[in-house]
């Protein structure tokens, strides 16, 4: 008796008063959104912006409606992993407006797009685990979806990682990483015992055979095959931690990430030697300076804006963040960085914080192995992509082009997050409806 | 796991967490190199928005000022040569330099409650003003130094022993920063480096003028050094060299050694002392350091004492071996022999006032750093009132003030010996301290000496 009562009151927490903090949220952050886009409206970054407004606010409506028809349809998902997205997303917003009004239209019509994504994937893959029969499938699909590019794609930003599809380009490898980390959770799980205690023994060290390896293989050569071919270093950094994080997970083998590591380090120090590009990445960023004419520029210009921002900023719109070249899709938090100040920036990685912790708990809520890796898998692909562009653009590691999840501009980008988003909100549901 | 998925989460976090402190150490501490890079165009963007402050000497004379025309501000340096290593300059095109580098926040206003009153400034469209510098440097004596080192390679410090405050820091050739733009092709093709402060960058050795800091490690090692007799016999063999001396200066004590600039003396002296016990005196001046006067100072260098060799050791105790050091460090040297001892805190800017005039800085008098006790400076000093009034230094002798100093002959690789002169004045109450070089210029006693003696007897009658 108890443990139902228990039971009914926890799922009532998650689901109808769970909507309800999730609406109240929603509309704080609309609030916040708004004080921005009335900032813009009166022309806080130089001509007064007439279009803020009205996007803002149907900016906030979209999230409200969202909430909405889940509290309609008794979804349970978490109920605080939507509104820091939404204060993500209209912090990109609300930045893109002050830096270029026209990528802000762009990316205005990109969200109603991530957000029909996200409640398409909350309908049609809530019994997400369905698609852990067609691993290989997808597996298939993502590949040729990864290839693809290298024979038909164009370059942007020296990644030739794009399809051209005419009204705009497609970027697969935002929308293939979260077929790799589905596909990597059913896998590992599938092989978990053969692959954490091996079958047969190399000295002190028993190993796995290769059937049960070689898919672990390819997913290595993929990576490398992104960062060979489509130059698209970030990308293939992400797919490489994400793996690494998730094998370790699964196995609880350190000797695999330590392999790993190894392969990485000395596939890296070949891609040093072979290739120009990759040199160039890494040269730039042991000294900027030198290289500031060219290649180090960028980077240097934002450490520049980052630097003159201070503890509480320039200001929105008093700074110079536009000298960036690309600030409105990589760079995009320098320009944060220097108008909000140590304070602003700080703001958003405690959300990215606040999402990972939300991630990880939904991860240690499931029931059975399969749901928890693909939580944890999915939570760590965003961290690391946040992660990793974070520290390009302060220098902290080599810059490799990628976006900064809901905030920097990018269509593929958005909408895939926002499917990612959908997953993990997926995996929540199904843990809190049955407890 | 479930275990495996906590220790994930934790290493997530933590990678965030890692990137909060470092923005922390980006926008927080890291200093102002990176606003003043010349690749930054922000501050330039500040430079066509605010009127930057003034930059006074230690009488009001404007050394550096904002002219407005028509709304837009173009910066005049009334100093023309005879400042432009001090003050620096503000380029567009060729970045900043000097104080207008070191103090560029308070001269355009972005600190404390200025800052705060130019952004409401801004915000209502009223013109933003920076705040003004008020230094220590006397003008009329700093063009008197640039008139006495008369274009040739060298440089003339000059500082008030009892407040660290820097009258003269001369370094020539100068340039006029008001033609920089023009001038800077040019500039940067010279020879004799006239962008470059030697005051302050140059790296010399002192020859002979080291002789002091030699003589008050020995005698901070062992007073009795001040009344013992040496003998030269006008060369030393160290290590199978052979170390010549200028003469056989045959039996002398350490003050008439200190007045004839006796080398076998103070290699013997410096061979004493050990490797261990000259660094340690050479850091006790504070040769080692930047003084942070408010525009950078090259730090001083000398062999490692763990490498030392002998005959090292016996070149850097008169000064030679790989010892360089900054003539403003050798100001410093006859500071302490003047002050007892004591080295105050050198500085250049005597205070810095807001836009309305209030001050916000103001330069405290402190000591820097304790060389020598007050037993031994007084018997070096001894030693260089006898260089002015027999020795080396004769030439120092000017009427009107007396001197006390040290000479110096610095053999160098690129030719002719440096002229040194380091010295204090006036004897019996001693307030200031000098030092002089010229490049390849000849002897110390000849050419430098009576610069410093010149220079001296004017900063006297000025009241100094």
């Amino acid at each position: 008796m108890i443990s139902i009562n228990n039971s009914k009151k926890n799922s009532s927490m998650q689901g109808k008063t769970g909507r309800h903090l999730e609406l109240k949220l929603i509309l704080m952050t609309g609030v916040y959104m708004m004080t921005g886009m009335l900032l813009l409206h009166l022309g806080a970054a130089g001509s007064p912006e007439p279009r803020a407004l009205l996007i803002g606010l149907a900016t906030v409506a979209a999230f409200l409606l969202v909430s909405f028809y889940w509290s309609l349809t008794g979804y349970h998902g978490d109920c605080l992993l939507l509104p820091i997205t939404a204060l993500l997303c209209s912090t990109g917003l609300v930045f893109l407006f002050r830096l270029d009004p026209a990528y802000a239209v762009r990316q205005f019509v990109w969200l109603l797009a991530g957000l029909v994504a996200l409640v398409l994937t909350t309908r049609q893959f809530v019994n997400f685990r369905f698609l852990s029969d067609y691993k290989y499938i997808y597996a298939l699909v993502g590949l040729i979806a990864l290839v693809l590019p290298v024979f038909f794609g164009s370059e942007q930003g020296g990644a030739k990682s794009w399809l051209d599809l005419g009204l705009f380009s497609l970027q697969p490898s935002e929308f293939v990483k979260i077929l790799v980390v589905l596909f990597l959770a059913s896998f590992l799980i599938e092989n978990k015992a053969v692959l954490s205690a091996g079958t047969r023994n190399l000295g002190c060290l028993s190993l796995p055979g290769p059937q049960e390896w070689g898919p672990l293989a390819v997913m290595w050569g993929i990576s490398l095959l992104l960062l060979v071919f489509q130059k698209d270093l970030g990308a293939a950094l992400i797919y490489f931690s994400t793996f690494l994080t998730m094998v370790y997970v699964a196995t609880s083998r350190i000797f695999y990430v330590l392999f790993g590591l190894g392969l990485f380090i000395a596939g890296a120090g070949v891609c040093f030697y072979l290739f120009d590009h990759v040199r160039s990445r890494v040269e730039t960023w042991l000294n900027p300076w030198q290289y500031i004419e060219n290649t180090g520029y960028q980077v240097s210009q934002s450490l520049f804006a980052i630097n003159s921002g201070g503890i509480l900023g320039t200001g929105f719109g008093q700074g110079y963040p536009e000298y960036i070249p690309a600030v409105h899709t990589d760079f995009i938090f320098s320009a944060i960085c220097e108008e909000m100040g140590l304070l602003g920036g700080t703001g958003i990685i405690i959300l990215f914080m606040i999402y990972v912790f939300r991630g990880i708990k939904i991860a240690l809520k499931t029931k059975d192995e399969f749901a928890a890796l693909a939580a944890s898998g999915l939570t760590a692909l965003l961290a690391i992509q946040a992660f990793i562009i974070i520290s390009g653009v302060t220098k902290l590691l080599p810059l490799t082009g990628i976006t900064l999840p809901y905030i920097s501009y990018g269509g593929s980008s958005l909408v895939a997050n926002f499917i990612l988003l959908g997953f993990l909100l997926n995996i929540s549901h199904e843990a809190y409806i049955d407890i | 796991m479930k275990q495996n998925i906590l220790k994930l989460g934790y290493l997530l976090l933590g990678l965030l967490l890692v990137l909060v402190i470092y923005l922390s150490y980006l926008q927080v501490i890291k200093g102002s190199d990176l606003a003043a890079n010349p690749y930054n165009r922000r501050l330039q963007e500040l430079e066509n928005l605010i009127i930057r402050g003034n930059i006074y000497d230690t009488g009001g004379i404007a050394l550096a000022r904002t002219d407005l025309n028509s709304g837009k501000g173009r910066r005049v340096y009334p100093g023309g040569k005879n400042t432009p290593h001090v003050i620096g300059y503000v380029s567009s095109k060729y970045g900043r330099a000097g104080l207008e580098s070191a103090y560029d926040r308070y001269l355009l206003g972005m600190e404390g409650v200025d800052r705060v009153r130019n952004y409401i400034n801004k915000l209502l469209g009223r013109e933003q003003k920076g705040g003004d510098l008020i230094l220590t440097i006397d003008f009329a004596l700093q063009q008197q130094a640039m008139e006495l080192l008369g274009g040739r390679r060298g440089a003339v410090v000059l500082m008030d022993i009892r407040t660290g405050a820097l009258r003269v820091m001369a370094s020539s050739p100068g340039y006029d920063p008001n033609k920089l733009e023009e001038i800077w092709q040019n500039l940067v093709q010279m020879e004799d480096l006239p962008l470059f402060n030697r005051a302050a960058q140059g790296a010399y050795p002192p020859g002979s003028a080291f002789k002091v800091v030699t003589a008050a490690g020995a005698l901070g090692a062992s007073p009795g050094y001040a009344t013992a007799t040496f003998n030269c016999p006008g060369f030393l063999i160290v290590d199978g060299f052979k170390l010549t001396d200028l003469s056989a200066h045959g039996q002398l004590d350490l003050r008439k050694a200190l007045a004839v600039s006796c080398n076998t003396t103070f290699a013997q002296l410096g061979l004493k002392l050990g490797p261990d016990g000259l660094y340690r005196t050479f850091k006790a001046f504070g040769l080692d350091q930047d003084p942070t006067v408010g525009i950078p100072v090259r730090p001083g260098t000398i062999a490692d004492p763990g490498e030392m060799t002998s005959t090292e050791l016996a070149s850097s105790a008169i000064g030679q071996g790989e010892l360089l050091v900054s003539p403003l460090h050798m100001a410093l040297v006859a500071a302490a022999i003047a002050n007892q001892g004591v080295i105050m805190r050198p500085h250049l800017v005597n205070s810095v006032r807001d836009s309305t005039g209030a001050t916000v800085q103001q330069a405290v008098y402190r000591p820097w750093l304790t060389a020598a006790t007050s037993r031994t400076s007084e018997t070096i000093k001894a030693g260089m009132i006898d260089a002015v009034h027999y020795g080396t230094a004769r030439a120092a002798a000017f009427s009107g003030v007396q001197v006390a100093g040290k000479t110096g002959s610095a053999q160098n690789p690129h030719g002719q010996t440096h002229a040194w002169f380091i010295g204090l004045a006036p004897v019996e109450t001693a307030r200031l301290a000098v030092a002089v070089i010229l490049e390849n210029a000849g002897s110390g006693g000849a050419v430098a000496a009576p610069i410093a003696g010149k220079l001296l007897a004017a900063a006297v009658a000025k009241g100094y």
